[in-house]
């Protein structure tokens, strides 16, 4: 079971810099695709790892799929030595993403983004003709009922 | 991706009509879009979860729906 606001709240209050993509940006933006996770593209600065180290922490995240009983230590140092994270947390999926394809890292996103209101917080995601764009340069055939909504909403939004 | 000439300009950025999404086009759903347009930003993350969870109490019901197809 996901609990949207309970992840972006965690993040939010912690004070973590980051931008929400993927399918959880979509719906922010109306889409009406299922997506049973959050992508989230974050700060790489010491101070953000150790506020997302912070913020989730308490959650319990685990790399998603993986057999239990690894010696996973959700830390700052994890989060220096990789890039990319596919956790499962208490409160649900959330990938946490140092780039995106096409679009780079946060600092890179960061013009192409607007803050959202959302459970009593300001959320940061990814503006939706960046989020027609990354997916694009994604390339992947899975995505091209995705693109194509995305694509009508930009449509509908600018009637 | 995409071919052509640019044929809207948003925040700067072109947008080239591709014409395999053109097709995908075709068959969305404008009536939900324009549904959830209406919404909220929380309200579109509140229907999302709404969603999910009829969809994880729909995959609990067809695993049990097995399992007795199983035992019976």
């Amino acid at each position: 079971m996901m609990d949207l606001g309970g992840l972006l709240g965690s993040l939010a209050d912690a004070g973590v810099e980051m931008i929400l993509v993927g399918g959880a940006a979509a719906t922010a933006h109306g889409a009406a695709r299922l997506t049973q996770d959050i992508d989230i593209v974050y700060e790489r600065s010491p101070d953000n790892l150790q506020r997302l180290v912070s913020a989730l922490s308490s959650h319990h995240p685990y790399p998603r799929g993986a057999p239990p009983g690894l010696p996973f230590g959700f830390d700052v140092q994890t989060l220096r030595n990789g890039g990319n994270f596919t956790l499962q947390t208490d409160l649900g999926a959330i990938d946490l993403l140092a780039e995106i394809t096409g679009g780079g890292g946060y600092h890179d996103l960061l013009p192409s983004t607007l803050v959202l209101n959302a459970f009593g917080r300001a959320v940061r995601c990814l503006a939706l003709p960046k989020l027609i764009e990354v997916k694009r340069a994604a390339g992947r055939p899975k995505d091209f009922e995705a693109i194509a909504e995305l694509e009508v909403l930009l449509e509908e939004s600018q009637r | 991706m995409g071919a052509g000439q640019p044929t809207f300009m948003v925040h700067t950025v072109p947008m080239w009509r591709d014409p395999v999404i053109e097709v995908y086009k075709q068959h969305v759903d404008r009536t939900l879009l324009r549904e959830n347009l209406r919404l909220t930003v929380e309200e579109r993350f509140r229907k999302l979860m709404d969603l999910q969870r009829f969809a994880e109490e729909l995959q609990r019901a067809g695993r049990e729906a097995r399992r007795r197809g199983r035992t019976t």
